[in-house]
């Protein structure tokens, strides 16, 4: 019991923590939101009046003190209201819930798919442990899960889509496109979200790939194992039944982690493939400097990632009988 | 039981007895990932000697292709692009290296004080740690690359204040174990001081560790610096890797030219060669220096 | 070894996939387009235009930053309306201009309807210009420029509080919207209700989505005006436009340079070059820097660019150098007759060898134009200039440039076609609010009081072929005097499929035809060929 307060506590605190540095982020960049001087090339130009700037920044408080400001973004929070943005004219929390699904349908696709063949090719190996099969995909895995994503990515919006135009190259979907049906419309979907994911997935498989090798072997040797077989019972019985189950508690684990690391590989492949999600606006509001949504931008995904931490904490500490049985024991 | 010897056999009969033996060396492949790594390494230190052109100069005609002249044509403002890649290689050797030796150093001092002196120290730093593991690194790194400016020491400073935490971590965790050790105990009480203890016993034990460890933040912050680059934050004049990349893809009617073919290809291959052979050489001395993480049992 | 192997793999994928496509694409073009341009049907179902979400379309919501008020323009409709060769009535049937410039008086038309089926009356247009005038519009024109605005019968009458001849167009393209509605509202900004988008323009809204930048308008049955030749028209997000057109999902498409080829080949094809109504312009910061106030060292800078080299690699040939008379040739007051400098590095260097020692000097930009700065400092260097290149964001740019805190910058914006008057706040520099009067003074440092006499008189000049002797003279002191350096402006190429829709066509000021609203209209009655 003493155990969660603490552990809770600890999260909290570093939650505040990250609350302060995100208000602090983004006002440090100089130049302001409300300054238009420069345009894209052939866009016109927007000139506010000195007299509109003041007005916005006004209505958006910017023109309090730095400790007003933070109080007012403290309170705030507590109800849930992440403020309005700058630049698209809309809560903040209405445009991160639109785009949040966009982002979360590729890394969750990414981290269930990588798992998946992550998991049964490390298994493949670790039965045939630096026999042929092992010898082909563990240097093939090593190699790809060193190959950064956006480096990943590029390769497959050239090869893939640009040349051989097998795959949209960016989007997330065709619009006012009449589809007869949801499965139509969930095929536009996946067509479009083929390469992103496919990206996030290969380089997320080689990690789960050696871990779930390592952990199926340290269980393949064990004794139980051993037992197991003696007693004449198949392969794939022992691997499925006995094995399996235990080397899955460090694979399950690392999912949850990598969820967070995901997140970053996600902003750099939305940005190659243009894909609709959180990590796309986040570079969008950086460029044009809208402190709300890249306050509400970094505070949804520090939030996703400390979730994963919990998770998998919480995951470990369940899965893992030696740990539960320890933590009935201790206090 | 662990078998430990130190002869190699090239050719075995079955597959486990050569997983029992210790390697002392670099596998085959390791070897390959070192002398990439030097090749690419000494170029780019030598890239005036490699090149007649200049990588600031406009030296040739627009998106020129490879010819005796350029070896691998020239961008849209005719600079020389093998003149680039060489001298672009700085940059990463320079961002990796440095990045590496701060934060592997930096971080093994930290971690070394967080394990031994325990206590208050040790939970602050914990902490800290734990803050810095759950900020995404990427926006941070977006926001602050905004706000210094883009230039290879803010790439610097901002890698390496996120790459010590694993160096810390996992020191710290070698250096609680060691800690209890019988020798250390008797040591300690012998009097001795905790510059002698660190000298003596605990930089021997932490070294392997942390070298390893700064390969692995060496190649992720190249990679890192490269990803900046090409969405476009990195210090623009630089020829950094990523960012011949970032120019490339803002060529308006990339895809539809064949201009990639040289001017896109090369900074990636340039890339991907560099940040695999650093993996797969951290991964062989990985084994060497650690059996531990081989798993083997006998 | 196996590791190369799969790298070596890899690059074989990119070879073969840059093999194929090239030869076998043109081919497939070549077979099925061959229809010879036919002329388009009156009225067209709907037409395809690239999206991207550029904000909720009324005059507060849309976004500063890209094409949104053209968008927003389709819903509401203003006092006057461009065509190719000025301005045209349009809301109102008349105007005069009378005390020299001070008061204005539109004859509102009567008939206009609503979308929600009101009528609109000339109250609603007085409001209009009083909350325009209170509240700046996305895109504002008259912020705090008019002083009072009263109705008589059925004209609205518009009092400034200083003459200004930019006045006329700014009021002209204020957007009217609904008092019944807009009365209410005090955050218009924020205001994104579907009650916001009812205007007496043309279309109305009939879909949006932000995340996706999706549109759709559809044609207002009860419009006053000419009718609508497009019936629908939809923006559409796509991943690469040049494909998309290729493939029949867009009518329209900006084409690269390099591209262009490939376009020509295709009969069914028209390809328009764009009027050169956006650029880059290179600034001195006369007040900082001390020796920028020679103009022998600004002149020399204006001697040792090849404004053409920049024109040829940064723009692929799509673009028109700069010329010192600031003012690009497509734009209405134009002067063509003036001798610009030329390239002359020897002069260049001539000049500043007369100077004497010319400290190195930072040049300051964004991302977007570092490889501008590049050659320009290449070029420069060679004639004796030596700059520094610094890059930062691009608002972090736009902050320093406002607040002076740079030595050179180089500075890209559209509007260059605009009304003449924007040649205040380029040679005297300091004033970026368009309603302001320009200030004697200037910029610290740049003493040309004839100039800035000159640039005070035709800013009240009502009389048109009197302003435009005016700015002919303004523009010979720029190039005497050469307050800044327009790099170039860039002039892309456009296509689209006459068979398809032809109705495109440009307003005088503007460079891009989908976003005039003239396009999607019968030319006839008000919006009648001149």
């Amino acid at each position: 019991m003493q155990h969660i307060v603490k552990n809770l506590s600890e999260y909290l605190l570093t939650f505040l923590v990250i609350l302060t540095l995100n208000f602090v982020l983004p006002r440090v960049m100089p130049g302001d939101p409300f300054l238009f001087l420069s345009s894209d090339i052939g866009e016109e130009i927007a000139r506010f009046t000195p007299a509109q700037e003041a007005a916005y920044r006004q209505q958006y408080g910017l023109h309090r003190p730095w400790p007003q400001q933070y109080g007012i973004y403290l309170l705030r929070l507590l109800r849930g209201d992440l403020g309005y943005s700058i630049y698209y004219n809309q809560e903040v929390m209405a445009i991160l819930l639109a785009r949040l699904p966009w982002t979360l349908l590729l890394v969750l696709s990414a981290v269930f798919l990588s798992t998946i063949f992550g998991t049964l090719l490390g298994s493949l190996s670790a039965a045939f442990r630096d026999r042929a099969p092992d010898r082909i995909i563990y240097p093939l895995m090593i190699t790809m899960s060193e190959i950064p994503p956006f480096l990943l990515g590029l390769v497959l919006l050239f090869v893939l889509a640009a040349s051989m135009h097998l795959f949209p190259l960016s989007g997330a979907m065709t619009h006012f496109a009449r589809h007869e049906n949801i499965w139509s419309t969930l095929t536009d979907i996946a067509h479009h979200a083929t390469l992103p994911v496919l990206t996030l997935t290969l380089v997320r498989t080689g990690a789960m790939y050696l871990l779930a090798r390592n952990a199926m072997t340290t269980v393949l040797t064990r004794d139980y194992i051993r037992t197991a077989r003696a007693k004449g019972l198949g392969p794939a019985r022992i691997l499925a039944r006995h094995s399996l189950r235990n080397a899955m508690i460090p694979v399950i684990t690392r999912v949850f982690l990598s969820l967070g690391g995901l997140v970053g590989s996600a902003i750099l492949v939305e940005n190659v493939f243009a894909y609709p999600g959180l990590g796309r606006l986040m570079r969008e509001s950086v460029m044009v400097h809208d402190y709300p949504m890249i306050q509400g931008i970094f505070l949804m995904v520090t939030l996703f990632v400390l979730l994963a931490n919990g998770l998998a904490d919480l995951a470990y500490r369940r899965l893992d009988p030696r740990i539960a049985e320890k933590r009935g024991g201790r206090s | 039981m662990k078998t430990v010897s130190l002869a190699a056999t090239a050719s075995s009969d079955s597959a486990s007895k050569a997983a029992r033996i210790r390697k002392r060396y670099l596998s085959r492949s390791g070897r390959c990932a070192l002398f990439l790594l030097l090749t690419i390494a000494l170029l780019s230190i030598a890239a005036p000697l490699v090149t007649s052109h200049s990588p600031q100069i406009v030296s040739g005609p627009s998106l020129a292709s490879p010819s005796l002249a350029h070896p691998l044509g020239t961008d849209e403002l005719g600079v020389d692009l093998w003149a680039q890649l060489v001298f672009g290689g700085r940059i990463s050797l320079i961002v990796g290296i440095a990045t590496a030796i701060l934060a592997g150093i930096g971080g093994g001092i930290i971690g070394i004080i967080a394990g031994y002196r325990g206590g208050l120290t040790d939970r602050l730093i914990m902490r800290l740690i734990d803050i810095l593991l759950v900020l995404p690194d990427l926006p941070v790194m977006i926001v602050l690359a905004a706000f210094f400016g883009p230039s290879v020491v803010t790439f610097f400073v901002v890698l390496s204040a996120f790459s010590w935490v694993t160096t810390a971590r996992i020191v710290r965790s070698r250096v609680l174990v060691l800690r209890e050790r019988g020798y250390i105990k008797m040591a300690e009480s012998y009097g001795a001081g905790t510059f002698y203890l660190l000298h003596r016993h605990f930089l021997p034990e932490i070294f392997p560790l942390a070298t390893v460890g700064m390969i692995r933040l060496a190649g992720r912050a190249i990679v890192a610096e490269a990803g900046l680059s090409f969405l476009g934050l990195g210090d623009p004049t630089s020829r950094s890797w990523g960012l011949i990349m970032h120019h490339a893809l803002s060529f308006n009617g990339i895809y539809y030219t064949d201009f990639w073919k040289w001017w896109l290809l090369s900074p990636w291959l340039a890339l991907t060669l560099t940040v695999t052979a650093l993996a797969i050489l951290g991964r062989d001395l990985e084994k060497i220096a650690d059996p531990r993480m081989e798993k083997r049992q006998c | 070894m196996n590791k190369l192997l799969d790298i070596l793999f890899v690059v074989l994928l990119f070879c073969v996939a840059g093999c194929d496509d090239n030869q076998a694409n043109q081919a497939n073009q070549a077979e099925k387009y061959d229809e010879s341009t036919a002329k388009s049907p009156a009225v067209v179902d709907v037409i395809h235009l690239e999206g991207g979400d550029w904000g909720y379309p009324t005059p507060f919501a849309h976004y500063p930053r890209g094409p949104g008020g053209f968008k927003m323009a389709l819903i509401f409709d203003s006092l006057l309306e461009r065509d190719e060769k000025g301005l045209i009535p349009w809301l109102a049937t008349a105007y005069s201009i009378e005390d020299k410039g001070l008061t204005y008086r539109f004859r509102i038309r009567p008939g206009v309807y609503w979308q929600d089926g009101t009528i609109l009356t000339p109250e609603d247009v007085a409001f209009s210009l009083q909350y325009a005038n209170r509240y700046g519009a996305t895109w504002s024109y008259v912020h705090h420029a008019l002083d009072t605005i009263t109705v008589e019968n059925d004209s609205v009458v518009v009092r400034l509080r200083e003459p200004q001849a930019v006045m006329l167009d700014s009021i002209g393209r204020t957007r009217i919207i609904p008092k019944h509605i807009w009365e209410k509202v005090d955050n218009p900004k924020e205001f994104t209700t579907p009650d916001a988008i009812i205007g007496c323009g043309p279309y109305t809204l009939s879909a949006y989505s932000k995340e996706h930048g999706t549109y759709r308008f559809t044609a207002f049955d009860n419009y006053w005006g000419p009718k609508p030749r497009v019936k629908t028209i939809e923006f559409v997000p796509v991943s690469e436009p040049i494909l998309a057109y290729e493939n029949h999902e867009l009518d329209m498409v900006g084409v690269p340079p390099d591209v262009l080829p490939r376009f020509q080949e295709i009969k069914s094809n028209r390809i328009i070059r764009n009027p050169a109504f956006w650029g880059y312009r290179l600034l001195f910061n006369m007040g900082r820097v001390k020796v920028l106030q020679d103009v022998r060292i600004r002149r020399a800078t204006a001697l040792g660019i090849d404004r053409q080299e920049l024109v040829d690699k940064i723009a692929r040939g799509a673009a028109i150098p700069g010329r010192l008379s600031i003012l690009p040739p497509d734009h209405v007051m134009a002067a063509h007759d003036l001798a610009d400098l030329p390239l002359d590095p020897v002069q260049a260097r001539a000049l500043l060898a007369e100077v004497g020692n010319v400290p190195a000097m930072e040049l300051l930009c964004s991302g977007q134009e570092v490889r501008i700065a590049e050659l320009l400092r290449q070029r420069l260097g060679e004639v004796g200039i030596d700059l520094s290149i610094k890059t930062v964001d691009g608002k972090s740019r736009d902050a320093r440039v406002r607040g002076r805190d740079y030595q050179l910058a180089i500075i890209g914006h559209g509007g260059w076609g605009g009304d003449a008057g924007y040649l205040s706040t380029h040679l005297l520099g300091d004033v970026f609010d368009q309603n302001a009067a320009p200030s004697a003074s200037g910029i610290d440092g740049f003493e040309a009081p004839e100039l800035a006499a000159l640039l005070s008189q035709q800013a009240t000049e009502i009389d048109a072929d009197k302003r435009r002797e005016s700015l002919h003279q303004i523009q010979h002191l720029a190039i005497e005097l050469v307050p800044e350096i327009p790099l170039f402006y860039t002039a892309g190429y456009t296509a689209y499929r006459p068979a398809t829709y032809d109705g495109w066509m440009n307003m005088y000021d503007h460079h891009s035809m989908q976003h005039s609203k003239l396009s999607y209209l019968e030319r006839s009655g008000a919006a009648a060929k001149r």
